[in-house]
C-alpha cells in the first residue's frame, strides 16, 4: 500500500538522521573528554618555568585525580611522610602543584613534569625553617627515579583498582557522573596498564644499575626510552646541572661530558627525556624558557663572607683554578680528557658515538632536528656561577662539600648522605652527615660503580689556611 | 496503527494494558522516591536561631565521619566502665537543660539519624563563680572542659570491644525505641560499618598514645590531620602539636591576621574550613551554607562577654598604662604587630607546636578542596607564633599556645617560678590571678587533668614580657587584663 511505503521510507530517513546525530554527539564527546586542549597563559616566564607544560602530559602524564590520591592511598611506598615532598618535590606556599609539575587539560586534566623539577634548588638555613627555592639550580632533593618507581609500585599494588581509587577520589571531590564513568572504566584501568607497560618497556634498565639518588640522572632515558637503543649496561650517574646564565655558556660544550655543543638541542632533548614525544614537545614554551635562561642570574651566597679571607682566596683561585674555571680562562668550557682530570670515567663510557649518531638522526623530519650530538672523552670545565649551592660536587656528585673537594682523595668521605637541603656554611655544601641527614637523605656510597670520588686533585696540597681562603672566595661565585 | 483500527476486544485490552503500565509506573516512582529519601537525601536538623544553629546545627560532619544516633546514644550505657563518670557529660560535654544532645553534637538524617561534631564542641565553654554556682555557658569561648581526645578514645575503645556486636547494640537500642524489621536490618549493618570506621580511625590515630595526653580544652591541631587527611606514616614523625582550643568571637578585626597559633594561614575562610575538616567534615560532605551562617555570626555579631565582677578602677587604669607601653604593640587591635608572627628565637615559648606544622604538611595542605574554587592556598610554614588580640582573655586560660601557664599572674612570673604542675578542666574562675582555678586535683570525685610542664610540648618557658615588673605593677596589669 502506498501509505505504508511512504511511512516506511520516512522512518528509515528519520532513523539514519537520528543515528548521525548520536554519532555526532559521541564524536564531540570523545573529542571534548580526551583531546580538547585548553591553553594556559602564565603570569610570567618564572611561572611558566615552574608550572608550565613542556609537552609531557599527553604521552606520560597522569590523570589529575589519580595523581592526587596516589600518595594518600600508598604512603607505604614513599620514603617518609609528606606525599610527593617525601620524594623531594619542592612545593611553594599556595600552589596547587609542586615546582616541576604541570597540570594541563587535554580532554581531562593531566599532570606532567617539566624542567623545573630537576632544575630548582631547595635550601634551608635552619632545620625547622621552610626551604627557599632557587630557580635554575641543580635540584638538591628531587628523586626523579624514585618518583617513577613510586608510580610503578602503586600500579603493582592490588589496591590500584577502580573501586578503591574511586573511593579515595570521592573523599576529596565529587566527580560529575560522566567523569566518574570516565575514571572508573577508562582512566584508572588504562593508567595502571600504561604504568606497568612503561616499567617494562622504558625503565627496564633501572633495577640492575646503582640508584641515582636525589639530584642525579643519567643518559639512559635518552638512550633506552627515547632512542630505543639496546642496553649496553653502562652506568652514567650524573648530577643535574644548573641552567642559569646560559648566555655566558655560548660556544661551550653542554652537559657535564660535553655531549652537545648547542643550548637549544640540550633544552629540547632534555624535554624528550622528561617524557615529551616528538609530536607533543612544546617547542614554543621551551623557546620562551630558553630565552629566559640566557640571562637568569645565579643566586648570591646569602650568608656571611669574610671579605679579607675571600680576597686572599681570589689570588689562589686566579693562580690555580682560573685557567679552567674563570671567565677568560683558556680552557673554560672545554672538555678535559678524563685521563687528565682523573675523575670517575663511567659517564664518559656511557654515551658512545653510536648514541650521538642515533640522536642526530632522531627527529630528522622535524624543523627542530638535532645535529650537534657527539661523544666525548672527558668532562667540561663548567663556569662556577652559584657554586655554593651546586653540591655535592664533581660530575657524579661524589664529593659532598667544597672543603671535601680540597682534601686528598684518601681523606674524602666514602659514605655520606645527599638529599638533605640544610646548608653547611662551614664546609660549603649541604649537610651530609648526622641523624637528620641520614633520616632524610640517600646513602651515597663512593665504592658503588659510577660513584667514584677520585680525581680533580687540584688544590688538595694547599696549606690549610690557603684552603680556607680559597673556600671563602668560592662562596662569592 | 491507531485505536480505530482495533477490534473492541483489542481496544479494551489495550486500555487495560495502559492502566497497568500507569499503576506500575506510579508504584515504581514511589519506590524511587522512598529510595532517594532514605539513602540519598541528606537532611540536617535545621535551626533558625543562630545561637541554636551554632550549638546544635550540622556543618556536614555526619555523612562520612558521623555515628548513627542510636548507636552513639547506647554506647555509654553498654560500656559505662570506659567513661570516667556518667555519660558524655563526664567527658566535659555541656548539656543544656532539657536537651537530648550536648552542645557541639549535631544530628543529620541520611538513611538513619547520625550525629557528628560541629564548631561549638571546641568553641563553647563554661565558667562558674564558685564551686556551688551553676555554670554559665559562653558561646565562642574555648571549650575548657571538653576532653576531645578521651571522647575519640571512648568511641574507638567501644568499637574494639568484643561486646560491640549487632545483637548487643540492637538489643540495647530497643530498650529505648521499637525498631521495625527494616530498621533492625539497617541498624545491624550500621553497627558493622561503624565498627569498621572506628577501628580504622583507632589505627590512624594510634600514634597519639605515644605522646603526652591532650587533657581538657586542648587538641593536637595538625598531627591527626597528617594521618586522617594525608595518611602520613606517623611513626616517622615524633612531633607534638598540642595546643589550647582558641576563642572564636569577634572575628572581623582578625581578617588578614596570621591565624592559628603559629600564624600559618591569613584567611579566615580557610581557617574555618580547615577547622571543619578537623571536626569530621570532608571536602565533599561540607555544608557550606551552614558554615557561612556561623562565619557571618562570629565575624559580625559574637562578642566576648564583659568581665562580670567588680574591677578596681584605679588599679586597672595603672595597668592600662603599662599595657599600652609594654604589650599593646603585639596584642592590641591597633597594635603595629598584632596578628604578625613573632619569631621563635624571640618569643622562646615551647617550639613543639611550631615544629609539628612541618613544611611537608604545609605543602600538602595546598591539595585540600582541590577541584573547588576554595582550594586551600593560604597555608604556609612560619618560623614563630602569632601575636593574638586579647579580647575576652579572662575566659581564655590557661595561657600561651599550649596552655602551659595557668593564670595571667603566673605568666608575669619568670618561667622558673611558674607552676611546674597544675590541674586543667576546672571552670571556676580565679578572680585574683586571672584564669581558672588550677590547684584542685579533683572536685566531688571528678578528677581534673594533671598538666606536667616537663612533658614534650608542654613547656612553659618564654614570653618573658612583664616578668621584671614590680609586683604592684603586675597586680595592676592583671586587673587591667580582666577588662579586655
Amino acid at each position: 500500500m502506498s501509505s505504508s511505503q511512504t511511512s516506511g521510507g520516512k522512518s528509515k530517513r528519520r532513523f539514519v538522521a537520528g543515528l548521525l546525530v548520536i554519532v555526532g554527539v559521541l564524536a564531540f564527546g570523545v573529542w571534548y573528554k580526551f583531546f580538547r586542549v585548553v591553553t594556559v597563559k602564565y603570569d610570567s616566564v618564572e611561572e611558566e618555568f615552574k608550572y608550565g607544560s613542556i609537552g609531557t602530559e599527553s604521552p606520560t602524564g597522569l590523570p589529575y585525580w589519580i595523581w592526587i590520591v596516589l600518595p594518600r592511598m600508598f604512603p607505604d611506598k614513599l620514603p617518609g611522610p609528606g606525599g610527593y615532598v617525601a620524594l623531594g618535590a619542592s612545593w611553594e606556599a599556595g600552589h596547587e602543584l609542586p615546582i616541576g609539575f604541570s597540570k594541563m587539560t587535554i580532554g581531562f586534566e593531566r599532570v606532567g613534569m617539566n624542567c623545573a623539577g630537576c632544575h630548582t634548588t631547595s635550601v634551608r638555613t635552619n632545620p625547622n625553617d621552610p626551604p627557599k627555592f632557587y630557580l635554575g639550580g641543580p635540584t638538591s632533593r628531587f628523586r626523579a627515579q624514585d618518583y617513577a618507581r613510586f608510580l610503578f609500585a602503586c600500579a603493582h599494588d592490588p589496591r590500584f583498582n577502580s573501586d578503591d581509587m574511586m573511593n579515595a577520589i570521592g573523599y576529596s571531590y565529587k566527580l560529575s557522573w560522566i567523569d566518574s564513568l570516565l575514571y572508573r572504566y577508562i582512566l584508572i584501568p588504562q593508567t595502571r596498564r600504561a604504568l606497568l607497560k612503561s616499567e617494562k618497556v622504558d625503565y627496564y634498565w633501572m633495577p640492575e644499575r646503582p640508584d641515582w639518588g636525589p639530584g642525579r640522572t643519567d643518559m639512559n632515558p635518552f638512550q633506552r626510552q627515547v632512542l630505543k637503543l639496546p642496553d649496553d649496561h653502562t652506568i652514567g650517574s650524573t648530577d643535574m646541572m644548573p641552567i642559569w646564565k646560559e648566555r655566558t655558556h655560548e660556544g661551550m660544550f653542554h652537559h657535564s661530558d660535553g655531549l652537545n655543543t648547542t643550548l637549544v638541542e640540550s633544552v629540547r632533548s632534555a624535554a624528550l627525556a622528561a617524557g615529551a614525544t616528538k609530536d607533543s614537545i612544546n617547542i614554543a614554551g621551551l623557546d620562551r624558557i630558553q630565552a629566559w635562561l640566557l640571562d637568569l642570574p645565579s643566586p648570591k651566597y646569602p650568608y656571611a663572607i669574610n671579605a679579607e679571607s675571600a680576597a686572599r682566596g681570589q689570588h689562589i683561585f686566579e693562580a690555580q683554578c682560573a685557567s679552567c674555571h674563570a671567565p677568560g680562562g683558556a680552557r673554560l668550557g672545554n672538555v678535559i680528557p678524563v685521563t687528565e682530570v682523573g675523575t670517575d670515567r663511567h659517564r664518559v663510557d656511557h654515551w658512545p658515538q653510536s648514541s650521538a649518531d642515533a640522536f642526530n638522526h632522531y627527529a630528522q623530519n622535524y624543523p627542530w632536528a638535532f645535529h650537534h650530538f657527539r661523544s666525548s672523552n672527558g668532562y667540561v670545565t663548567y663556569p662556577l656561577d652559584g657554586l655554593w649551592l651546586r653540591g655535592p660536587y664533581l660530575h657524579n656528585g661524589s664529593v659532598p662539600s667544597l672543603a671535601d673537594l680540597l682534601k686528598p682523595v684518601a681523606d674524602r668521605p666514602t659514605i655520606f648522605y645527599r638529599g638533605y637541603d640544610l646548608f653547611d656554611q662551614q664546609n660549603v655544601g649541604f649537610v651530609s652527615a648526622g641523624p637528620a641527614a641520614q633520616q632524610e637523605g640517600f646513602r651515597y656510597d663512593t665504592s658503588v660503580p659510577g660513584n667514584g670520588n677520585q680525581g680533580h686533585v687540584y688544590g688538595t696540597d694547599l696549606a690549610p689556611e690557603s684552603k680556607r681562603d680559597l673556600l671563602e672566595y668560592l662562596k662569592t661565585l | 496503527m491507531t485505536d480505530n483500527d482495533l477490534t473492541p476486544v483489542e481496544q479494551t485490552d489495550r486500555q487495560h494494558d495502559r492502566r497497568l503500565i500507569l499503576i506500575i509506573g506510579f508504584l515504581l516512582s514511589l519506590a524511587a522516591l522512598y529510595f532517594v529519601k532514605t539513602f540519598l537525601l541528606s537532611e540536617p536538623v535545621v535551626y533558625n536561631d543562630i545561637t541554636q544553629h551554632f550549638k546544635y546545627g550540622s556543618i556536614g560532619s555526619e555523612p562520612v565521619n558521623g555515628i548513627p544516633y542510636w548507636i552513639w546514644k547506647v554506647l555509654p550505657e553498654m560500656f559505662p566502665e570506659k567513661l570516667p563518670g556518667s555519660g558524655y557529660a563526664s567527658l566535659g560535654f555541656i548539656y543544656e537543660p532539657g536537651k537530648d544532645l550536648p552542645i557541639g553534637i549535631s544530628k543529620r538524617r541520611l538513611t538513619v539519624d547520625r550525629v557528628g561534631l560541629n564548631c561549638a564542641v571546641c568553641h563553647t565553654g563554661t565558667v562558674r563563680e564558685s564551686a556551688s554556682s551553676p555554670p554559665r555557658i559562653v558561646l565562642g569561648m574555648p571549650a575548657n572542659t571538653v576532653q576531645l581526645q578521651n571522647y575519640v578514645r571512648f568511641l574507638t575503645d567501644c568499637a574494639a570491644d568484643g561486646r560491640f556486636t549487632a545483637d548487643n547494640v540492637v538489643r540495647q537500642i530497643e530498650t529505648h525505641i521499637h525498631l521495625n524489621f527494616i530498621d533492625r536490618l539497617i541498624y545491624r549493618q550500621a553497627v558493622w560499618l561503624t565498627r569498621e570506621g572506628l577501628l580504622q580511625r583507632k589505627q590512624l590515630l594510634a600514634f597519639m598514645d605515644t605522646r603526652p595526653d591532650w587533657g581538657p580544652g586542648r587538641v593536637d591541631t595538625f598531627n591527626p590531620y597528617k594521618a586522617t587527611q594525608f595518611n602520613f606514616p606517623m611513626q616517622d614523625d615524633p612531633t607534638v602539636g598540642t595546643t589550647d582550643l582558641p576563642s572564636i568571637w569577634n572575628q572581623k578585626p582578625r581578617d588578614g591576621m596570621h591565624l592559628h597559633w603559629d600564624g600559618d594561614n591569613t584567611s579566615l575562610a580557610e581557617r574555618d574550613k580547615s577547622a571543619a575538616l578537623g571536626a569530621g567534615v570532608t571536602p565533599v560532605s561540607i555544608d557550606l551554607r551552614s558554615i557561612t551562617r556561623i562565619e557571618d555570626w562570629i565575624r559580625n555579631v559574637l562578642q566576648p562577654p564583659a568581665y562580670p565582677y567588680p574591677v578596681n578602677a584605679a588599679l586597672a587604669a595603672k595597668g592600662a598604662v603599662i599595657y599600652k607601653e609594654q604589650c599593646s604593640h603585639c596584642h592590641a587591635f591597633e597594635g603595629t604587630d598584632v596578628g604578625q608572627v613573632t619569631a621563635l628565637s624571640e618569643i622562646n615559648t615551647d617550639p613543639s607546636r611550631l615544629n609539628s606544622f612541618t613544611y611537608e604538611l604545609a605543602a600538602n595542605m595546598n591539595t585540600l578542596f582541590a577541584g573547588y574554587p576554595y582550594r586551600f592556598s593560604h597555608f604556609q610554614k612560619t618560623t614563630g607564633y602569632a601575636n593574638v588580640p586579647l579580647d575576652g582573655v579572662w575566659l581564655r586560660g590557661p595561657y600561651l599556645h599550649n596552655g602551659s601557664v595557668p593564670s595571667l599572674r603566673d605568666l608575669l612570673d619568670p618561667p622558673e617560678s611558674r607552676p611546674k604542675v597544675f590541674y586543667r578542666g576546672c571552670n571556676i574562675l580565679d578572680r585574683e590571678k586571672g584564669g581558672f582555678v588550677s590547684d584542685m586535683p579533683e572536685e566531688n570525685g571528678n578528677k581534673y587533668f594533671r598538666y606536667d610542664t616537663t612533658l614534650p610540648g608542654n613547656g612553659n618557658g618564654g614570653h618573658l614580657y612583664g616578668t621584671r615588673l614590680a609586683p604592684a605593677d603586675k597586680e595592676a596589669l592583671v586587673e587591667y587584663l580582666k577588662t579586655l
